[in-house]
């Protein structure tokens, strides 16, 4: 187990580590773009910033052969030419101050020269308390539902509930977010429209909750039910089940004892799978109901006219690693479930 | 049924066997007992019968006609069936069949409503509710009684040019308003508060000063003779703040009001203007508003005195005087003015005029004041109306009646009403062109029918009252085009060149697009690209996972890490990277869309390549010399492929998803009409237009829905095994 367990991390280590070098190839091949601010001095602490982190050449005469210079600054007699270093030069800096400063790079437009994880760090909290608040509800209930359904199989119970799992499967979210903010915010007014700033109530605070949850919430409740459900189903068909019946147990122990034992052999790990996700942020909720969090920062930084490209990388790389983590975390956990399934193994 | 009939009569003739006695044997060989059999033992079974062989009583029926039998019981998938395909017909025949143009704006038909029904079914009918709208005050002139009042009011005539209302329900009286821009028109309401010298922001630790909030009368521009006994006959200020029954901001005062006197001296050096400024008057009063209703300043103060010592004259020309009132108090403190009225016992007509204009007892109809205007106040700081009364009314619009309806175009073209006689729609006599831009009128002999009346717009011939700007007492003139007027009765649709009045489904949007097509030509995009990606993706992934299963082992290790590398980038990334580099088109977004989506295309085909190359007829075919490429695409792709495609068939409906969704973002496609688009573009009319997001949104609900039903219904037909699955 031990073997297997390091075998898969070290797999998503290097997996993540070739995504995350792509991306860096592919995003510094654009046209580079300087810093964004109005103010001339942030411009240059940036340029002067970069040149020490090793992404910049500050040259005194314009050398034509290095390229477009990014910007020129004369300060007192001496004129500086800033230039990029070629991408390979770029790449090795970067792997440097991430080893030695846990630097990944700089903002050049959301919050010039301040550092992308830092920005990242303090986006990440809106994230994650929505995230939690719907997973909490989400996951019992997508559970309880499935168990329902899968109980009831066949009756006007499960048709009901397999129908409305379908429905709200198939509606593209964003549909859901704007309707739901449009009827309960704007149409009745019972819930804010938008997220809250920090000077606000306690009550709009907690108000405001209730339409991120409920949106990020259908998919996973659905999600589970279905999942229950087929899960629930096989078991229920087993033949252990039939002998658990025949030994004489009742129908209630052998439902409790053996079927939801074994159907929750799949579903455990991918609860476990769905709190790692917490850390992503959902980008289409995030943007429209204006909320904080990485998944907005990301539609902010890819800004078709004033893109971030430095802050979209880490944030690309925060959306990476959640996604490889959970995978990790689904697959080693199936082993510690139930020990004779090896994901990913050799058949 | 069949084979069991046949079976019980085989069991009888096996019965009969056994009936019989027969005699037995030693076998030396074996040593056993076996029954010596002679000719006479058997029997003829059927003597009188020709045996053939006999069809099976049961039909043959084909691995596809069993799916279909098992897929037509799943109801639920049967309708889903129809519902895609009904979609699916309608997004190629509406952009075929609707002749209304999508491509260029149409101003006169922005904003229709959906309409399905007659106007005033209620339902779909092309009419718009609305509550509260402000009524137009002047448009009911000394209405008294409520039901005059009914009768004659209507809203701002800028957003609602014609009275096409089909039921005019609601009229609420005199209700406030401390939200004037709410009403569309300022000029709806009456009286309330000018409210100024109040924001709501500190900006960067600095407060804003709001002593120099000022409301300052205008000055006056006119030349005018003051003598000091003038100003100091001004003599009385009436300042009324508000009732304290009334919704209020927490703090208020009431400010500063201080009586301002200008002069301008003639400077004889440079022959410039040179303006001095002397404060005659300082008048300060803070009130609670709840305390007090009116303050009257009674006791005039004697202010002569002071402009003799501070000026040395007693007269002066092209003096004028102002009116300031500061706002006083910190943060968050605005002042309310209810009216102020400045009055004067000059016997001077122009300096009573002008005591008259800065004095205001409407503050609503003060605000609204341009800076052009007599009697304009103008502000420092924030200037509103506060507290307004207005008239409120609730109707059902009409949209298209006030689109296309009848109407009275005072506006209406001369060479337009020729142009109608040119075509034959119309007889008219008295009136043609003149030489350039002249017309030969003769009111006398004028006479106007309609021949056609289905063509001519005209719904009632002109009469030569409808004419303006012409000597009725002269035979005949000559007039310039700018100067004859004529004012049409016409019927809008029919100059537009409909021949009855157009009737949208799904309304139509800010440029005037028909959305009934534009939807359905974005659908068409949508699939489009859903069936594309499809198409690409599945052919892609057949042959990778094709390899990978087959040859297996190095081959498919290598092959298997890079598609693990790619499936574990989120596709949103992928997306991002290739719309940055190569810019974002329906064929980049294909593109993207393909980067990833192959990947589960692959694995599935990979899956059944690794079920299926170890069969025994793939291993026979191999002995007898069969290649990889024939063993693959006759033995073992012919078995997989049902489960492949319907597996991988959903990814149309989920590449729909994506491109709704990316686009929806603002990261997507541009230029074209797909559904993603058409809900972005519309995004910000959710609060006014809400069925220029419901229709696009019900329509792509409606097919993921069906497209994941019958997806679903599909697999679970093909291959019963995954049944139940996701």
């Amino acid at each position: 187990m031990l073997k297997y367990s390091l075998k898969r991390i070290v797999l998503a280590l290097i997996t993540a580590f070739i995504i995350l070098t792509l991306t860096f190839f592919l995003v510094k091949s654009l046209p580079p773009r300087g810093v964004f601010s109005p103010d001339e001095n942030v411009r240059y602490a940036f340029y002067v910033d970069q040149v020490k982190l090793g992404y910049c050449l500050d040259m005194p005469v314009e050398t034509p052969s290095l390229g477009k210079y990014l910007e020129s600054f004369t300060i007192g007699s001496t004129t500086h030419y800033f230039y990029t270093k070629p991408i390979i030069d770029q790449y090795f800096s970067w792997i440097g101050n991430i080893v030695t400063k846990w630097d990944w790079g700089r903002s050049t437009v959301i919050e010039p020269n301040s550092s992308a994880m830092v920005i990242i760090a303090t986006r990440l909290p809106a994230s994650i308390s929505i995230n939690i608040v719907s997973v909490v509800i989400s996951v019992p209930l997508g559970i309880a539902l499935g168990i329902l359904a899968g109980l009831k199989k066949n009756t006007w119970i499960d048709h009901t509930i397999s129908t409305l799992v379908m429905v709200f499967i198939s509606i593209p979210s964003f549909v859901v977010i704007t309707f739901m903010i449009y009827i309960f915010a704007y149409k009745s007014g019972l819930l804010p429209t938008m997220w809250p700033t920090p000077d606000q109530s306690n009550t709009v605070k907690a108000l405001a909750f209730i339409i991120p949850v409920a949106s990020l919430s259908f998919g996973s409740v659905c999600g589970y039910t279905r999942f229950v459900r087929a899960e629930l189903c096989e078991v229920m068909s087993s033949e252990y089940l039939l002998l658990a019946r025949t030994k004489g147990l009742t129908k209630n122990q052998a439902i409790v004892r053996h079927a939801l034992r074994n159907a929750f052999v799949p579903i455990l790990p991918s609860i476990l799978a769905e709190f790692i996700g917490i850390f992503g942020g959902s980008m289409i909720l995030e943007n429209l109901y204006g909320i904080p969090g990485i998944g907005d920062l990301y539609i902010q930084a890819l800004n078709q006219n004033n893109p971030d490209y430095n802050v979209l990388m880490v944030d690309m790389a925060v959306f990476t690693t959640v996604g490889l983590l959970a995978g990790i975390i689904l697959d080693l956990s199936y082993g510690f479930i139930d020990p004779r399934i090896r994901m990913g193994e050799k058949k | 049924m069949d084979s069991l009939i046949q079976e019980s009569e085989w069991g009888k003739r096996n019965s009969m066997l056994e009936d019989k006695d027969f005699e037995f044997v030693t076998n030396e060989d074996t040593n056993s007992q076996e029954p010596e059999i002679s000719e006479k033992d058997f029997e003829l079974v059927q003597v009188d019968a020709t045996v053939h062989e006999q069809k099976f009583q049961t039909r043959p029926t084909t691995f596809f006609k069993d799916s279909i039998k098992r897929f037509s019981k799943n109801k639920s998938s049967v309708v889903a069936g129809f519902i895609l395909g009904g979609l699916l017909l309608l997004s190629f025949i509406v952009p075929l069949a609707d002749r209304s143009d999508t491509k260029h704006p149409h101003p006169n038909e922005t904003y229709l409503a959906p309409k399905l029904f007659n106007a005033g079914t209620g339902w779909w009918d092309g009419t718009v509710k609305y509550k509260n709208i402000a009524v137009d005050i002047s448009s009911m002139p000394d209405a008294k009684t409520d039901a005059e009042k009914q009768e004659y009011w209507w809203p701002s005539a800028t957003k609602f040019p014609q009275h096409s209302a089909i039921s005019k329900k609601k009229f609420t009286d005199e209700t406030y308003t401390n939200d004037a821009t709410n009403f569309g028109g300022e000029s709806y309401g009456k009286e309330g508060y000018i409210q100024f010298g109040y924001t709501q922001v500190v900006q960067k630790d600095t407060l804003v000063d709001f002593s120099s909030m000022r409301l300052n009368s205008l000055d006056l521009t006119d030349d005018l003779t003051l003598s000091v006994f003038d100003v100091y006959d001004m003599d009385k200020v009436h300042i009324q703040e508000g009732k304290n029954d009334l919704e209020k901001p927490e703090n208020y005062v009431l400010g500063d009001c201080a009586l301002y006197f200008n002069y301008v001296e003639a400077n004889t050096l440079t022959g410039e203007l040179e303006h001095k400024e002397v404060q005659l008057l300082d008048y300060k009063a803070t009130h609670n508003i709840g305390s007090a209703i009116e303050s009257l300043r009674e006791d005039p103060i004697v202010v002569s005195n002071i402009i003799k010592t501070e000026t040395g004259k007693t007269s002066f020309d092209n003096a004028y005087f102002s009116v300031r009132m500061n706002a006083v108090g910190e943060q968050n403190v605005c002042t309310l003015i209810r009216s102020i009225k400045f009055e004067t016992a000059s016997s001077d007509e122009a300096i009573k005029t002008y005591v008259d204009d800065i004095s205001f007892i409407d503050a609503t109809k003060c605000v609204i004041k341009k800076a052009e205007d007599k009697g304009y106040w103008s502000s420092t700081g924030v200037k509103r109306i506060f507290l307004s009364k207005a008239y409120f009314c609730s109707f059902v619009y009409d949209t298209y009646e006030a689109a296309f309806g009848e109407r009275v175009d005072n506006g209406f073209s001369i060479i337009t009403l020729l142009e109608y006689k040119k075509n034959g729609w119309i007889s008219l006599e008295g009136l043609s062109i003149g030489g350039g831009t002249t017309f030969v009128f003769k009111p006398h002999q004028f006479k106007c029918e309609i021949l056609d009346s289905k063509k001519c717009p005209l719904s009632r011939a002109v009469t030569l009252d409808d004419f303006s700007g012409y000597d009725p007492n002269i035979e005949t003139q000559i007039i310039d085009s700018s100067k004859l007027k004529v004012a049409a009765h016409i019927y809008k649709y029919k100059e537009l060149g409909y021949s009855s009045m157009p009737r949208y489904l799904f309304g139509t949007d800010k440029s005037g697009k028909d959305m009934f097509k534009y939807v359905f030509e974005g659908l068409r995009t949508s699939l489009l690209l859903g069936v594309l990606t499809f198409v690409v993706c599945f052919l892609f992934g057949l042959v990778w996972g094709a390899i990978c299963g087959y040859f297996g082992g190095t081959v498919d290790l290598i092959m298997e890490r890079f598609t693990d590398i790619l499936a574990g980038v989120p596709w949103i990334v992928v997306m991002t990277l290739i719309i940055i580099h190569l810019g974002s088109n329906f064929w980049t977004f294909a593109l993207a869309l393909c980067m990833t989506g192959w990947i589960g295309t692959a694995a599935r085909t990979r899956t059944q390549f690794y079920r299926f190359r170890g069969r025994e007829y793939v291993l026979a075919s191999r002995t007898l010399g069969a290649s990889d490429a024939r063993l693959i695409a006759k033995h073992i792709l012919p078995n997989a492929l049902g489960t492949i495609i319907t597996g991988s068939v959903l990814m149309i409906p989920s590449v729909i998803f994506s491109e709704a969704t990316i686009s929806y973002l603002g990261l997507g496609l541009k230029n074209v009409s797909s559904l993603g688009v058409i809900l972005s573009d519309n995004q910000s009319e959710l609060l006014t237009s809400s069925y220029l997001l419901i229709f696009p949104a019900v329509v792509i609900a409606l097919v993921m829905i069906s497209f994941n039903l019958f997806g679903n219904g599909l697999r679970d037909a093909i291959n019963p095994s995954l049944k139940g699955e996701e």
